[in-house]
């Protein structure tokens, strides 16, 4: 039998191409790790358009819209306060961006990983990345700060094996795929990030300065430590080379970790760069995001959803993901250790 | 039933902003079968000029043609023999007969060959009467799926206004399909040519009147292997756009746009008339609005359907780039038959600027002809234009009329000014 990597659908034997979302089934795609959970997609594909039916040969029936598939897009929920979308955006011919989302009593797990582009299978590596970490982090007892960095710790190993056991042999692969990590537990006004790569995890506050809790791990940032501008690092052409990463060729795959400590509420907001391009400085993804949840209420995939269309309205250029938990009282008035991890202080915002 | 599939070519690429979309698809039947095999039955009817300009050779031939096309009438096909003049006359059935089309067998072949033997040149040419008879008699075998007729002059249709043919044209089309021929340099050609473009039918010259017969048969065997009786083309297009043209560009062309009727809000169907194992392709041009860079949709799905089934579907897409490497490249199928539709029009409208006595237009219309038949590679309407006008420069379309061009030659350009060549692949 031989499962869609990207939608789920069982596909008939012999079969080149997925039926229901169009993806190539090749002959080493992986078939259980990357099945996309989406319990919501109605049996008769509807337009995201026009709300029009989707036709057998994947466009729409009344305005001929492309369908996307679950894999181009999607949108996870798991409880009213946490919840994220991930979207191909306008230029990318697939989604290599994937999220996985979790809340294990009170405590929520926000974990986004950006294949690698252009590599076969990053999407692959990326989906099964991303969900490999979830669950470890899922599973886990109550913690402390410094065993919730031990274990995005070892989430970043998971991921790291899931991508190995996903793609398979990678002999004879010139690039093997690869993609960035970022992991975030929000327990109460706890917030550990844990990431490799340019993927990112906000901190903003209702109040006050926000932050940006992760350090990019990019030829950018290194840019900015010699002191060049911001914008104009993130903006050469060089500045997007990651310098970690996930996968089979990955030197390390030990993540960076940082903690924050919320002194009131606000949102932990993790996303990658097709949305940050659009939106780099904490103060003004701040802006954006205060903006729309204005715009479109409280609810957290209703904010993702709104910057992914903003941020595909900006040329979609990238793949585009963000996820959002949000962070309520009771919140206690000590001052705590807002950093474990020295080499990762959170730059002043 | 006939296999159809579709192949679409395209460059499926709009630069930002764009929003015409162009495709040639191309339609291809397989395992066809006969017209015998289609059910329902067929109906042939075979209408010869006996005005009393057909006096002479070209009577005899013409009535040697009809006989030869009786012999190749299966048997069990529905069939008639008029003959035409300011009035039309049902020369087999006899006019006296109880009814007016019979089916084919041995015995009434030999006696049509026979009613055929007795026609007799007289009388002017009304070619209306001469289609509203053909469709009377049709009308008698409606449980026939396929309706075919072969018409045959030497003259202009002199007895009646042209608005009366044109009216008895348009009253008929859609009950049967009809193939016109002229012989000799008598004729119009623009006549044959609306009977046959609306009738889904041929329209072609015969120099001699000893080819007819070879003619004829050749028609009748073609009617009789095609054994998918009425498949149409429908083109859906999104909500939103417009349906610039749709074309028949090969084997000829045809523009066939104003032949829709309506499926649904968003679908048209177009006739196609009756199928054998062939190919035929159609040129569409859809009206998208813009969308942005990165977007894709679908423009079109082009869809063979017969007795409401639809066979097969191609689907032309618009996607939006911004890389011009892309967006700038013309499709070569999408070019060659815009410049073979161009070739077709240029020709007519030389003809008739050179008819007129509008020789400047004419140099400039057949010029250009000669430039865009060497550009599409299309050999036989570079010989056919050679013979009606000299060329100095075939790059340039540099000619000048000739002085003394036949006029048969200049039909013959006229008539064949629609036929396309396929893109060499």
């Amino acid at each position: 039998m031989v499962t869609c990597p990207s939608c789920g659908t069982v596909a008939a034997d012999g079969s080149a191409f997925c039926e229901h979302c169009g993806t190539a089934l090749g002959a080493s795609a992986p078939a259980a790790v990357a099945v996309l959970e989406t319990p919501d997609e109605p049996a008769t594909p509807v337009c995201r358009s026009c709300g029009g039916t989707i036709a057998p040969d994947g466009y729409c029936e009344h305005c001929g819209e492309l369908a996307v598939s679950a894999r181009d897009h999607w949108t996870e929920l798991p409880s009213p306060l946490v919840g994220g979308v991930c979207d191909k955006g306008r230029r990318k011919s697939r989604n290599e961006d994937a999220m996985a989302l979790a809340v294990v009593g009170t405590t929520a797990v926000l974990v986004v990983c950006d294949g690698v582009s252009n590599i076969p299978d990053s999407d692959v590596a990326s989906l099964a990345a991303s969900r490999a970490a979830r669950d470890v982090l899922a599973t886990a007892e109550p913690q402390t700060v410094s065993s919730w960095s031990a274990l995005l710790i070892t989430a970043a190993a998971a991921a790291d094996q899931a991508i190995a056991d996903a793609v398979g042999d990678m002999t004879g692969r010139a690039e093997p795929p690869s993609c960035t990590f970022v992991a975030t537990v929000v327990d109460g006004p706890t917030v550990v990030a844990g990431w490799l790569g340019d993927s990112r995890a906000y901190w903003i506050p209702d109040e006050g300065d926000s932050h940006q809790i992760s350090v990019d791990d990019s030829a950018a940032n290194e840019m900015i430590a010699r002191g060049i501008p911001r914008a104009r690092a993130e903006a050469s052409r060089e500045g997007h080379a990651i310098t970690r990463w996930l996968g089979p060729d990955a030197e390390t795959v030990v993540p960076q970790t940082a903690t924050t400590r919320a002194q009131g509420p606000g949102w932990v907001l993790v996303v990658s760069d097709g949305l940050w391009n659009y939106c780099s400085e904490a103060a003004d993804v701040a802006d954006l995001l205060h903006r729309t949840a204005e715009k479109v209420g409280p609810s957290p995939d209703a904010i993702a959803g709104e910057l992914v269309r903003w941020a595909n309205e900006q040329g979609g250029h990238d793949n585009i993901t963000a996820a959002l938990a949000r962070v309520a009282a009771p919140f206690d008035t000590v001052q705590t250790e807002e950093t474990v991890s020295a080499q990762s202080a959170p730059p002043a915002a | 039933m006939a296999d159809f599939r579709t192949e679409v070519f395209q460059n499926e690429f709009l630069s930002d902003g764009a929003t015409d979309v162009h495709a040639i698809v191309t339609v291809t039947s397989s395992g066809a079968g006969t017209a015998a095999s289609s059910g329902g039955g067929v109906a042939e009817i075979v209408i010869i000029d006996t005005s009393g300009s057909m006096s002479g050779p070209n009577i005899e031939a013409a009535k040697y043609a009809a006989q030869v096309a009786v012999d190749q009438i299966a048997d069990g096909t529905w069939f008639a023999v008029i003959g035409g003049s300011h009035v039309a006359n049902r020369a087999f059935p006899y006019p006296n007969a109880p009814v007016a089309i019979v089916q084919m067998e041995p015995g009434a072949r030999e006696e049509a060959k026979r009613a055929i033997s007795f026609m007799r040149p007289s009388g002017g040419t009304a070619m209306s009467t001469w289609l509203r008879l053909a469709d009377a008699i049709f009308a008698m075998v409606p449980q026939a799926a396929q309706k075919h007729a072969i018409l045959l002059t030497d003259g202009r249709n002199e007895s009646e206004p042209r608005a009366e043919l044109s009216k008895a044209i348009s009253d008929v089309t859609g009950h049967f399909q009809c193939d016109a021929r002229g012989v000799g340099s008598s004729w119009e050609v623009a006549e044959l040519r609306e009977i046959a473009t609306a009738l889904l039918g041929t329209v072609d010259l015969i120099r001699n009147p000893a080819d007819i017969a070879e003619d004829f048969k050749a028609l009748v065997n073609e009617s009789m292997s095609k054994g998918v009786a009425d498949a149409e083309l429908r083109v859906w297009a999104p909500q939103g756009a417009q349906v610039l043209f749709v074309r028949r560009v090969a084997p000829t062309v045809e523009d066939i746009t104003s032949r829709r009727t309506e499926v649904n809000a968003l679908t048209g169907a177009f006739p196609t008339g009756a199928w054998g194992d062939e190919s035929r392709d159609y040129h569409v041009a859809i009206r998208v609005p813009s969308k942005p860079v990165g977007s894709e949709q679908l423009a079109a799905r082009v869809q063979i359907a017969v007795g409401g089934d639809v066979l097969a579907s191609g689907l032309v897409k618009a996607r939006w780039s911004d890389d011009s490497s892309l967006t700038a490249r013309i499709n070569p199928e999408v070019a060659h038959y815009t410049g073979q539709a161009e070739l077709a029009s240029v020709i007519q409208e030389g003809l008739a600027a050179k008819a007129s006595g509008d020789e400047a237009t004419a140099t400039v219309k057949l010029g250009r002809a000669v430039q865009l038949a060497a550009e599409t590679g299309n050999e036989e309407a570079t010989s056919r234009l050679r013979r009606v006008v000299e060329i100095d420069d075939e790059e340039k379309g540099t000619v000048r009329l000739k002085r003394n061009a036949d006029k048969l030659d200049e039909m013959a350009l006229d008539t064949a000014s629609t036929k396309t060549t396929r893109v060499r692949r």
